[in-house]
């Protein structure tokens, strides 16, 4: 799909038309990832010229696919997948944000206002909304034992936004699980610990989370077994196959018996290689005992027997993230080289078992003592499904880990945004000299986009909700918009909450980028520069 | 040594790609045939190289290429990026299970396949229906060929491969469009960026992982945008994960990259890209052959050869032909350690190959490739020039005529003619060749030479590039068939075969190429108040990132010419 809202050959406009440009791209990316939010929102299924099908509700998704044109729109689409990458989630918060902060602002300056006096009045209204924000969010005290039943609620108000209720609420329990399983004391949390795997099934609701790891691949020997019990884990990167030296060595077989020598002794030092993993398992194996390797490196069919045949179960090429965690999962440690083999580099897992679907293969490895790195493996009845399914559980994962970091949530379904909203027209609006008030009305206008789109996605009125949420908020009652019925609702009571990195960073962004679109002096060429805005 | 793994990354390194792996295909089908030619028979190539055994969910079997092919999001045209085999029930795919809120479908116009692309569909339907009895409207040979030659516009337009659903890769979330993506740096950028670059990692994975013995990677990379970036990425994380994986690759060039630039300053700005990428490119790979003359209609291919420089779906079938040629000897069978074959002969494996050219001697790792198409006949009276001296490059900005007394060779002959019109028996070829180098007032300090009997099969959807006194069999005509004088391009109904020579060279023939990139880099790079090194900034090079590929540039110089004694600019 592609979106243009202006003609994109118009080479340089003159300022005025070059706001308007920037307007009316800001309001067209808006209308187009409205219907998005919230639980309410609307689906989107993308199908292209060959067939293929993309599924999303997800904005960061959503703007990834679409062919955008437009220098501005790119300019804004960037912020929205930068608020991604900083915060998790909060996409498409910031699109109809940046479009109503433009909106407002035209308004402002058709009556007469210079883009001058609008931005600061922004710059001010976005200090107050920020220092509103502390005293608003709701502190969540990470003692040792997380509040589990905080964690729910944040990823399950996520999840729904993405996924029909009974699937996000299943998810729920594992993302949240998922985190705790690879949380440790005083460390930030690493969510590549958590390996996110996927599998074509029929049922959706076969999710689920496998405490320990799911390796895509399998054993590469038909003698290999492919259930074994009571495993030593090695996890190695070394290399197990025959391999010429290095290229530009200088050197070129001048005869065939050369040549055969070299062979020779290359695979002499393989086979010496492979010895040394034996002699380990035979030390560290008793009767009942068995023993996996599990190998960045390759592995080829020679050393695959030898290992057959000492009855080891051996993989080859496995991911390099997944040393990392077979090493968190199972315990030991990953050694580089045969030297380092002792038996306290081992790990051990209960179960390890090979599942084959067609040519895919997958190995389980279960039943691990203290894991603390897990998989997610998803299980879907296509692709699309699957990578509709995989996003959500991302930003579900992110949800759970931004309330861990933040030690806070702040109170959802619109209710932030008309507090906000409220505070600035009743205390900050009167603080400020000069027309910089319109600017700061301007803004405190633009945070009710949320709130209204929520309306707007559920069919409701949305005059009628935004009047008798800011009626509750004005008598002192924070609420939140009932999606079914519109009638206000305490999101404390009903357990809808969002990230406070995600609300700060759209509070962040928005309004820095509105502010340059509006000052333009003539327009802004995309693909300029790539980089991230930092 | 066995498996190839194969990257296309880029337009035109597509369109290549697509004739290669027809050709592949169309010999799979040739050796099966038992109607087919006995050269085609056979052939001692071991396709399991170029090719993975597989199986769908259904548990029926597969073949299909080892490979990873890049473009941009919307570049496959009619085709699916999950290929044609692994077909999800469209049932299922077409109803969402995951929402039970509103769903808003987007869906664009279905592209339009055209009679080539019908036919195979149709084709592939009545195998599988079979005795229906009336086949429906039959499309002639003559109709296919005539719409490929006026609507070819996606490389998969002329596609008969079957490709596994790991193989496509489509880039997206760039939002540049094709026009701007047209420098290393923005593409450098583009894979750095979220998770496309770890998603094409996975996708190596998954067909390396299946090797039992790697022989190596090849590469065709289309160097002339931001692809080289894209290409510069996925390399380096190929270096760090399979350091010891040989990596042969083809920076490819079409005749459109070359139109001139309009300002000077966009005249600087693509002689540092050409620079800039061909120094991380050659720093990525143990052999580098750069492809791709601006035009082959104005070179002396067109002695023999008719085509239009502006259609990609031309020059890129002599390019893919070439590159197959060079890839033969990666793939003949040894069958025992004396047994001689008396179809194939002059088999190594890729590390083999690279190490014959890049490791012995000065150890030079830039190749020239050259290339004989149609080679002529052995004993043909009408050229009197032997092979050798028919072969020209294809690779850009080379000198003629060089005296290298330390070149290095490596020659592949497929399919020539012998005598009464038969494919020359291997001694044949090998005597002739050995008297030609004889004859020869320059020779190469060692050259190797590799024979295939079997020659380029050219299939139904290759492109009408052939001149007129081209014949069936791709012998050269004393006159040129005249009752087609209208007709002055012959392809695939009027050519069924092609006898080629291919040669890949270590020569100072590529020194003009190698002297206008280090040239470059110091005029517009490296000069003080130069103008380039904004740009160079805005591309993520630094002044010292800069200086490397300065020296980079100069060592791959002096390598070729120690004589040249370049000194630093600066003192
Ligand atoms: N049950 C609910 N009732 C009302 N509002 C809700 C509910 N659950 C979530 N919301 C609101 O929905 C909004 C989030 O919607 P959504 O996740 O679709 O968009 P986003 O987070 O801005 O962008 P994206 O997730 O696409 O990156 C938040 O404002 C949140 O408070
Ligand atoms: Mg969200």
């Amino acid at each position: 799909m592609s979106l243009r809202v202006l003609n994109p050959n118009a080479e340089v406009l003159n300022k005025s038309a070059a706001l308007h440009m920037n307007i009316n791209a800001a309001k067209g990316l808006q209308d187009v990832l409205k219907s998005n939010l919230g639980p309410k929102g609307t689906i989107k299924m993308l199908v292209g010229g060959a067939g293929d099908i993309k599924l999303t509700k997800d904005g960061n998704t959503l703007l990834k696919e679409m062919q955008i044109q437009n220098p501005t729109a790119i300019m804004i689409a960037r912020t929205a997948v930068a608020q991604d990458d900083i915060s998790g989630d909060g996409t498409t918060s910031t699109v109809i944000f940046i479009g109503e902060l433009m909106k407002q602002a035209e308004r402002c300056i058709d009556e007469g206002m210079h883009p001058r006096v609008v931005v600061d009045g922004f710059e001010i209204a976005k200090k107050a909304t920020l220092e509103f924000l502390e005293k608003f969010k709701t502190p969540v005290v990470m003692g040792d034992g997380p509040d589990r039943e905080m964690l729910k609620m944040v990823a399950r108000t996520t999840l729904r936004t993405k996924l029909y209720e009974s699937l996000a609420d299943q998810l729920t329990d594992i993302v949240v699980n998922a985190v705790l399983c690879i949380r440790k004391p005083e460390e930030p949390i690493d969510l590549f610990m958590v390996e996110i795997m996927h599998m074509r099934h029929k049922f959706d609701v076969d999710t689920r989370l496998v405490e320990g790891l799911v390796l895509d691949h399998g054993s590469r020997h038909p003698d290999m077994k492919r259930r074994a019990e009571n495993c030593h884990i090695l996890t190695c990167n070394v290399s197990l196959e025959y391999e010429k030296s290095e290229i530009n060595a200088g050197f070129f077989y001048s005869n065939a018996e050369q040549r055969e020598a070299m062979v020779v002794a290359e695979r002499r030092s393989v086979d010496e290689r492979v010895k040394k993993i034996i002699d380990l398992k035979n030390k560290v194996c008793g009767p009942d005992d068995n023993f996996v390797v599990i190998n960045q490196k390759g592995i080829d069919p020679p050393s695959l027997d030898l290992l057959a045949r000492a009855g080891i179960v051996a993989l080859r090429r496995a991911k390099r993230r997944n040393m990392e965690r077979l090493v968190l999962a199972c315990g030991g440690e990953a050694v580089n080289s045969v030297d380092d083999l002792a038996p306290d580099v081992l790990g051990w897992a209960g179960l390890v078992y090979e599942h084959v679907l067609g040519e895919e293969k997958y190995t389980f490895v279960e039943n691990v003592k203290h894991p603390n790195s897990c998989t997610i493996l998803i299980k879907g009845p296509n692709d699309h499904t699957i990578a509709q399914i995989k996003d959500a559980v991302r930003d579900g994962l992110r949800s759970v880990k931004n309330t861990i970091e933040d030690e806070a949530v702040v109170r959802g379904a619109g209710a932030f945004e008309v507090a906000a909203r409220q505070h600035l027209i009743n205390e900050v609006k009167k603080t400020v000299k000069g027309r910089a008030q319109l600017g700061v009305q301007a803004f405190a206008d633009a945070l009710l986009i949320v709130p209204k789109t929520l309306a707007e996605n559920s069919g409701l009125d949305t005059q009628d909700v935004i009047i008798s949420l800011t009626g509750e908020h004005d008598n002192g009652n924070v609420v939140g918009l009932n999606q079914h019925t519109g009638d206000p609702i305490d999101p404390q009571m009903e357990g809808i909450f969002d990230n406070y990195a995600v609300k700060r960073q759209i509070i962040n962004s928005a309004p820095v980028i509105a502010s340059q679109l509006l000052l333009v002096d003539e327009v802004i060429r995309a693909g300029r520069n790539m980089r991230k805005p930092t | 040594m066995k498996e190839l793994v194969t990257f296309q990354v880029g337009s035109y390194a597509n369109f290549i790609g697509s004739h290669f792996w027809n050709f592949q295909d169309e010999l799979l089908g040739l050796f099966e045939d038992p109607q087919a030619d006995m050269v085609f028979k056979n052939q001692n190539l071991d396709m399991d190289v170029l090719y993975r055994t597989g199986e769908t969910q259904q548990g029926i079997p597969t073949y299909t290429p080892r490979l990873i092919s890049v473009d941009f999001q919307g570049s496959l045209g009619s085709m699916s990026s999950h290929g044609t085999l692994y077909n999800q029930s469209s049932s299922l795919s077409s109803s969402i299970t995951t929402w039970n809120g509103n769903v808003s479908t987007q869906a664009s116009e279905p592209y339009k396949k055209n009679l080539f692309l019908q036919r195979l569909y149709d084709e592939g339907k009545e195998k599988v229906a079979n005795a229906n009895g009336d086949s429906q409207s039959e499309i002639q040979d003559t109709d296919v060929v005539n719409s490929l030659e006026e609507s070819v516009e996606f490389w998969t337009d002329y596609s008969k491969v079957h490709y596994h659903p790991q193989s496509l890769f489509e880039l997206n979330g760039s939002w540049v469009n094709p026009q701007e993506f047209n420098n290393y740096g923005i593409g450098k950028n583009t894979l750095s960026e979220g998770l496309q670059g770890d998603e094409i990692n996975e996708r190596f994975r998954f067909f390396i992982e299946e090797c039992d013995h790697v022989q190596g990677i090849q590469f065709i990379i289309d160097d002339s945008g931001g692809f080289s970036g894209v290409g510069a990425s996925i390399l380096e994380n190929i270096a760090d994960d399979y350091t010891n994986v040989p990596v042969v690759l083809y920076s490819v060039r079409s005749p459109s990259s070359f139109i001139n630039p309009k300002t000077r300053k966009q005249n600087i700005y693509s002689n540092l890209h050409d620079a800039v990428s061909f120094s991380a490119l050659s720093s990525l790979c143990n052999l580098i052959i750069p492809v791709g003359l601006p035009s082959l209609n104005e070179s002396r291919f067109s002695q023999f050869l008719n085509l239009q420089d502006n259609k990609l779906y031309h020059s890129s079938g002599v390019y893919a032909s070439v590159i197959h040629s060079v890839s033969l000897p990666f793939r003949m069978k040894r069958i025992g350690p004396n047994g001689e074959s008396l179809y194939e002969c002059g088999a190594m494996d890729l590390y083999e190959g690279i190490q014959m050219l890049a490791g012995q001697g000065r150890q030079n790792y830039v190749a020239v490739l050259d290339a004989c198409i149609p080679a002529p006949s052995l004993v043909g009276r009408v050229f009197k020039q032997s092979l050798l001296e028919n072969l020209l490059p294809l690779t850009p900005e080379t000198a003629y005529d060089v005296e290298d007394l330390q070149a290095i060779e490596s020659v592949i002959v497929q399919g020539v003619l012998g005598s009464e019109e038969h494919e020359a028996t291997l001694s044949e070829v090998k005597e002739a060749m050995e008297t030609a180098y004889e004859k020869a007032t320059t020779r190469p300090r060692f050259s190797h030479l590799s024979v295939s009997r079997c020659p380029l099969p050219i299939l139904l959807p290759f492109p009408s590039i052939f001149g007129t006194r081209v014949g069936r069999r791709g012998e050269i005509l004393s006159n040129p068939v005249s009752e087609s004088e209208s007709m002055s391009r012959r392809g695939s109904i009027d050519v069924h075969s092609i006898p080629m020579a291919a040669r890949l060279r270590s020569s100072t023939a590529i020194l003009p190429f190698l002297e206008n990139r280090l040239g470059n880099i110091r005029k517009f790079g490296l000069e003080r108040g130069s103008i380039g090194a904004e740009v160079l900034r805005n591309w993520g090079f630094g002044r010292e990132e800069v200086e490397e590929i300065g020296e980079n540039l100069s060592k791959l110089v002096v390598t070729l010419d120690p004589h040249q004694g370049y000194s630093s600019d600066s003192d």
